[in-house]
């Protein structure tokens, strides 16, 4: 009996432990998936501004050189171009937007710098294509902050809750 | 045959879905001949052979019944143009300037829209509202029958013009001459070392810096180069025997065309012309006639199809009987 009561508190107590560092787990890696995501998009900047890279190589470059974290995403819209022979760039960056949100933990207003690069991605001179990486990243550098500060905030509480809350509830149920 | 089919159906392959579905269904024995495809914003889908316009349905049926034709769309263009500069107008801007964009297999594709000018002159078309695309054939062997007279013993080539009027196949003709130049005849001439100025890349029909034509093995281009800048950097760096350039005309090829010459190094040139009389009345010309530089005219027409040749003269004017090749 004295064991089963002991098992049971044990398993308690880690998944209140796992749940609260699963949740702020999610914080933190959106925090650094971000920051990876800025740096694939000034290499992605430099192929197209600096070498005036075709896109669908300049996309496998970014997947070469960039932080395999979220440097996949860009093989991924590159095969998609590719293999479908799509009309428009953008088709390609709405198959992907599900991962972004699913693999890499970005919010609505992330996912929506993402997209409104592919809106305009490969389709006009270098200079407005310049003009226009300079804006998003600005607007990923503005999320960046903001998911430094949720990082900052959120990461440690939930994970001092998931340990609490376990505490709680071995606490009630003995 | 099959080959001009091929050529046809990969290109269409780069097109909007919904067009390439009714082009492909051209009848076979029509792909190997069509010579343009003519995409304009909200207008009929147009093919272009054997000198005419035709309408293209949605079914692939070609007749000069405009009512059964496929009205082409914006998207149409637009996607076509995605497709066709590989989702990258950044990287064919200097192309585009010019009015056109070339595709693997060296075709070329114009573009009529909204044309921007900035403080360097033209800077891009935007709103593209028509694209004309025109299926490079090569043909290779065309030029063999004139070869013999345009060699002069086994090592020397006579300065050549070829002239004639558009779409009579003076760029094909070339570029075959080019190849047998370049790769030479056994136990006839050696190959000559040749330098293509390619302002239109239409003659090598580069891209990404591969020749999707054959030049020839001793050939070197100078793509997308102005004629009169490239015959002196070739001359300055390429060492080549001969120089040909397709379309000259204007005062600084003329100048450019002496400096070749002073450096010894011979000339194949195309010209747009229906006659050699036509062309000796030129302003820019005149003074390349009075030189008697080009000693070997050649003078095309579509009398019996595209690239009949209807003349060969020496450096005086004076006809020269050849044998018509097959």
């Amino acid at each position: 009996m004295f064991f089963l009561k002991l098992l049971s508190i044990i398993s308690i107590f880690s998944i209140c432990t796992i749940l609260g560092h699963y949740y702020g787990q999610k914080y933190a890696l959106r925090f650094e998936n971000l920051v990876a995501l800025e740096q694939c998009i000034k290499i992605l900047e430099t192929e197209i501004v600096y070498g005036a890279t075709p896109l669908p190589e300049a996309l496998s470059n970014v997947y070469k050189k960039g932080k395999p974290r979220v440097s996949y995403i860009f093989e991924e819209i590159k095969r998609d171009l590719v293999a479908n022979k799509r009309s428009f760039v953008y088709d390609s960056f709405l198959e992907i937007a599900g991962e972004l949100y699913k693999s890499l933990y970005f919010k609505k207003e992330d996912v929506e710098i993402v997209l409104s690069l592919g809106r305009v991605l490969g389709s006009s001179d270098r200079d407005d294509q310049s003009k226009i990486f300079k804006l998003v990243l600005k607007q990923i550098g503005a999320q960046i902050e903001e998911a430094k500060v949720e990082k900052n905030q959120n990461e440690k509480l939930y994970r001092n809750l998931g340990v609490i809350t376990g505490i709680g509830i071995i606490i009630l149920l003995i | 045959m099959m080959k001009e089919v091929k050529i046809y159906d990969s290109l269409v392959g780069n097109l909007n879905e919904e067009l390439k579905e009714a082009l492909r269904k051209v009848p076979l024995h029509l792909k190997g001949k069509v010579e343009e495809i003519r995409l304009k914003k909200d207008r009929p889908l147009m093919i272009y052979y054997d000198g005419k316009d035709y309408f293209v349905s949605k079914k692939g049926e070609v007749s000069k019944d405009i009512s059964k034709a496929m009205i082409v769309e914006g998207n149409h263009i637009e996607s076509t143009f995605q497709l066709i500069s590989n989702y990258s107008a950044y990287a064919y801007l200097e192309e585009i300037k010019n009015g056109y964009i070339t595709v693997t297999g060296g075709h070329r594709i114009g573009i009529g829209g909204k044309v921007v000018y900035g403080l360097r002159g033209i800077e891009n078309i935007k709103n593209i509202s028509s694209l004309n695309i025109r299926i490079a054939r090569e043909k290779i062997g065309i030029s063999d029958f004139l070869m013999p007279y345009l060699i002069k013993g086994r090592k020397g080539f006579y300065n050549t013009l070829i002239i004639s009027p558009p779409q009579c196949g003076k760029t094909t003709l070339l570029r075959d001459i080019i190849r047998n130049l370049s790769n030479g005849w056994a136990n006839y001439y050696e190959g000559f070392k040749v330098s293509i100025v390619d302002e239109r890349s239409e003659l090598a029909g580069m891209y990404n810096g591969v020749p999707q034509k054959d030049v020839g093995i001793r050939t070197d281009v100078l793509d997308g180069c102005l004629k009169s800048d490239g015959i002196i950097m070739a001359i300055r760096s390429l060492s080549p025997d001969i120089i040909a350039v397709d379309e000259i005309g204007g005062k600084r090829d003329v100048e450019a065309i002496h400096e070749a010459l002073r450096a010894g190094i011979k000339l194949i040139a195309t010209i747009h012309g229906s006659s050699i009389q036509e062309i000796k009345e030129k302003q820019s010309m005149r003074e390349i006639f009075e030189e008697r530089i080009f000693e070997r005219y050649i003078v095309l027409d579509r009398s019996k199809g595209v690239g009949t040749v209807k003349e060969l003269a020496d450096r005086n004017g004076n006809p020269i009987s050849f044998v018509r090749g097959a």
